[in-house]
């Protein structure tokens, strides 16, 4: 569409006015909505809030409104390749990069990772025994560093400035001189800032599952679902350093022309390394919490405790530790040379097999069991025989000769949503329903929930299943179209008609959160006749838990009490409670870093200096505020 | 003789033509063969799954009679484990073995002189063409012609960003790098015209970056060269 303003002639496609209608749409009625009811208020609170149950709803509410966006890309980008030589609106060319770099970079980093996180945050302490995380106030500013980074990712699309490097940014196409617009940098800030928060909450999950389980809690002891947080958190620690300094370096790069990455001194396949040192752990960073709130939902809906405790904890360690031995299978093709090929195929064949072995031990869990088939069990059932199929052409794929044709085509796009899907996504589903009641203090409709589940299921197979044979036929990933002579239509179009069938199921999830809360049925705090800690403490999760606090004398303790019809034995001699003062400093440290990345981004190095001086100065702020003042008094004594 | 082995083998697995299923060279069937012994192995991991996980969830579904049956506590059972174990590590030994005899073969490398005799082309890829340059200098944009039966030997460069030389039926990909020259072999390519494309995202024009490839006979190759 053509504008003229002020004489400038301004030309500005169709799908980013689109875009802007509908945000502007959409955010009137949320205004009117919040202000109408008088829900400022609570607005103001969570911006505040360091409670690790209100932190993780928020983390949950943005990951399903990007899952919502990234969804619509998604779709997109599959009605662009439902027919050969499409001319869909205006997605072909450039406007299909941008589709497939914002899906996949909002899928991974703004909806997988806050969804897990927001899990995690909201069960990890209630399942172990701890009263909140170890420190509020860094797990606060984790989300809102999480939240500026995806807000500064998402406005690029609205300036028309969307990266278009693939969520994977390869050098030296992520140069400069290949995308000198400002859309690179995006891409660059966006994840550099979210990163940092992940790595700020997976050091507070560190902390809190290190010191401060109730007592009695070994580890021998600890839910499946909090050993996978764990595991995962180390991971996260290690994986998201090395993205953040390969992110810092393409800064440089792009910013003031360093050769990290390119020229002499540099080399495209040094940012490969970087990349994938981080983008393989990433992957096990998505499944494996899924693996722990499977293993946990399993075991609840089978009233059995899980099989093979040990080899289940075993696997989680080793399954991370591979996972860093293992992300040259992303190169093959690079010419790295016969040797290190073979290697690692063989480290990438190797991490099958923990894998299987949580998938048996999964089947045995059930063996012997009585099976209740509620929602959350539904997709902990959904996931298996999926993620059994995404595991196998894993396997397929690690062959290094075999890799060479599947290598960066759509059978490789198959592969990794079966996986994802499968694990992540199926997994979320699966602790939302389940945990809703603890969130929230209302059950989600099971009616609906089996339709979501049913119809979300058949879609992912009917969109993802042709496309490994797509793949085979010769389409490469990333590519607009194909023509008839390719022999690919019928395959594609199937693909189309899934994707929109899975579109249709998270309508029922929409309807469902709303029947629920108009209903308005309260549960009690052990709607699932569960097993571990959380089941203890009412529903929604009060502010102050486990008063007093449970003692813990075996795994699934609170089950075991049930059976035995007695009490859990508790304790009032407890560890205090991690200090917990509403701030707003949090959000405005990660907006000051807003800030600096705007500047940065379009070059106006003023406004770089001052976001900068303003998040010194906040830094300052926070290190002279004595929290504990207004707990103990102001006195000497604590000092 | 190798080569109508593998090629037969594969064909009498898959049954079907699926392109990169269905080889015109030795490198490529030595790829697909690696495909789909790869599939009727991991098929036997996944019938496994698929059968005992239909039977448990059938079996011991929630039933009415089945109520208040409270089940036995199991913690594990080393035997069943290390089986499970065991067997992975047997499946993949077994695909571990001809994965490595073909990886070593066929994988890529910084050209360094090679002893392989064979027929020599540069590939250049740029922004989005592809140019091929014969041994006597003859060179050609986006059409890649080569005789049958030999051994072919692309050397092959970047001029900008990365890009990735695929032509499915002939062999796997290798990718086109800035600054660094890589190594290819296809061996013994089979007459006929086949399709080529671009399979690393270099940019706006990444879908459109094909070319052809058209495999002829030893004297038409040599008339080509003198055209
Ligand atoms: C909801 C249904 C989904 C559909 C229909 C879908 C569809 C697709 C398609 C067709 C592509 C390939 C685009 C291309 O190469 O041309 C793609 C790429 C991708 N998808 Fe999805 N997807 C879905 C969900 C997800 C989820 C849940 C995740 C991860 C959590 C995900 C992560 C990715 C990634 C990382 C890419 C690669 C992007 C790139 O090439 O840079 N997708 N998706
Ligand atoms: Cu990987
Ligand atoms: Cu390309």
């Amino acid at each position: 569409m053509k504008l003229s303003v002020f004489g400038y002639e301004l030309v500005i496609p169709t799908d980013i006015i689109a875009a802007w209608v509908s945000v502007i749409l959409i955010g009137i009625v949320a205004g009117y909505i919040i202000i109408k009811k008088r829900k400022l208020g609570v607005v103001w609170d969570y911006m505040k809030t360091t409670n690790h149950r209100k932190i993780g709803i928020l983390y949950l509410l943005f990951g399903i409104i990007y899952f919502f966006r990234a969804g619509v890309d998604a779709l997109l980008i599959r009605t662009q390749l439902a027919v050969p030589n499409n001319d869909f609106w205006v997605f072909q060319g450039e406007k299909y990069n941008e589709l497939f770099t914002t899906h996949g970079t909002l899928m991974i980093f703004f909806v997988a990772m806050p969804l897990l996180l927001g899990l995690m945050n909201i069960a990890v302490p209630l399942q172990i025994g701890a009263k909140d995380l170890a420190f509020p106030f860094l797990n606060s500013l984790g989300f809102w560093l999480f939240f500026a980074g995806s807000l500064f990712f998402n406005i690029a699309f609205f300036l028309n400035l969307t990266p278009e490097v693939g969520w994977t940014g390869y050098a030296p196409l992520s140069r400069a001189e290949f995308t000198p617009g400002a859309g690179t940098e995006f891409y660059v800030f966006g994840l550099q800032i979210s990163g940092l928060g992940t790595i700020f909450t997976a050091l507070n999950l560190i902390v809190t599952i290190i010191r401060h389980r109730a007592p009695g809690m070994s580890y021998t002891r600890m839910p499946l679902f909090a050993w996978a947080s764990l595991i995962t958190s180390f991971l996260i620690l290690i994986a998201f350093t090395v993205l953040a300094i390969a992110l810092y370096l393409l800064m440089f790069d792009r910013l003031f022309g360093t050769g990290f990455f390119s020229g002499d001194e540099g080399d495209p396949v040094f940012w490969q390394h970087l990349f994938w040192i981080f983008g393989h752990p990433e992957v096990y960073i998505l499944a494996l919490p899924a693996f722990g709130i499977f293993s946990d939902i399993i075991s609840t809906f089978s009233k059995k405790r899980i099989f093979g405790y040990g080899t289940m904890v075993a696997s989680i360690v080793l399954i991370g530790f591979l996972g860093f031995m293992v992300w040259v299978h992303h190169m093959f093709t690079v010419g790295l040379g016969p040797v290190v090929n073979t290697f690692f195929a063989i480290t990438t064949m190797a991490i099958a097999i923990p894998t299987g072995i949580k998938v048996f031990n999964w089947l045995f869990t059930m063996r012997g069991g009585v099976i209740h088939f509620t929602t959350p069990m539904l997709f902990a059932l959904g996931f298996i025989p999926s993620f059994v199929i995404g595991g196998v052409t894993g396997v397929m794929l690690s062959l290094s000769a075999a890799d060479f044709q599947f290598h960066d085509t759509h059978f490789v796009v198959a592969h990794f949503h079966y996986v994802i899907i499968a694990s992540t996504i199926l997994g979320v589903f699966a602790g939302l329903y389940y945990w809703y009641p603890k969130i929230t203090g209302y059950m989600l409709d099971e009616k609906l929930g089996k339709w979501h589940f049913w119809t979300f299921l058949i879609g992912y197979h009917i969109t993802f299943f042709p496309m490994h044979i797509t793949g085979l036929e010769g389409m490469p990933r990333r590519v607009y179209t194909y023509s008839e002579a390719d022999g690919i239509f019928i395959l594609n179009a199937i693909s189309t008609v899934g994707a929109f069938l899975m579109g249709i199921s998270m309508l029922f999830v929409i309807w469902n959160v709303y029947k629920t809360h108009k209903k308005k049925k309260k549960v009690s705090g052990d709607p699932w006749d569960g097993r571990t800690l959380e089941w203890t403490v009412s529903s929604p999760a009060p502010e102050h838990t486990f008063e007093p606090m449970p003692v813990i004398h075996s795994m699934d303790a609170y089950w075991y009490a049930k059976v035995k019809n007695k009490p859990l034995p508790a304790t009032t001699n407890v560890r205090v409670k991690p200090l917990e003062r509403d701030s707003i400093q949090p959000f405005c440290i990660a907006m000051s870093l807003f800030i600096v990345s705007t500047g940065l981004t379009f070059r106006w190095y003023w406004l770089a200096i001052l976001g900068g001086v303003m998040l010194f100065a906040l830094l300052i702020l926070r290190s002279i505020t004595d929290e504990r003042e207004d707990f103990y008094g102001k006195s000497d004594d604590h000092a | 003789m190798k080569k109508v082995f593998l090629l037969s083998l594969v064909l009498l697995l898959t049954g079907c033509n699926i392109t990169v299923l269905d080889p015109k060279s030795e490198t490529a069937s030595e790829q697909a063969f690696l495909i789909t012994f790869s599939f009727w192995i991991m098929m036997i991991v996944v019938v496994t799954v698929f059968i005992l996980f239909a039977r448990f969830v059938w079996k011991y579904r929630y039933t009415n009679s089945r109520k208040h049956i409270l089940p036995k506590d199991v913690k594990g059972n080393i035997k069943l484990e290390i089986t499970w174990i065991i067997i992975p590590v047997l499946l993949l030994i077994i695909l571990a073995v001809p994965t490595l005899a073909i990886t070593y073969d066929q994988s890529p490398e910084w050209t360094k002189e090679s002893e392989d005799a064979g027929i020599e082309i540069d590939v250049t890829g740029k922004q989005f063409n592809w140019l091929f340059r014969h041994r006597n200098g003859k060179e050609e944009m986006d059409k890649l012609v080569i005789p049958e039966g030999e051994s072919i030997i692309l050397n092959l460069r970047s001029e900008d960003v990365i890009h990735s030389f695929w032509v499915p039926e002939l062999g796997g990909k290798v990718d086109v790098m800035p600054g660094k020259e890589l190594t290819y072999e296809i061996k013994h390519p089979q007459r006929g015209t086949y399709q080529g494309k671009c399979a690393e995202y270099c940019g706006l024009g990444h879908t459109d970056m094909t070319f052809q490839v058209e495999v002829v006979s030893t004297q038409a190759y040599a008339q080509y060269l003198h055209q």
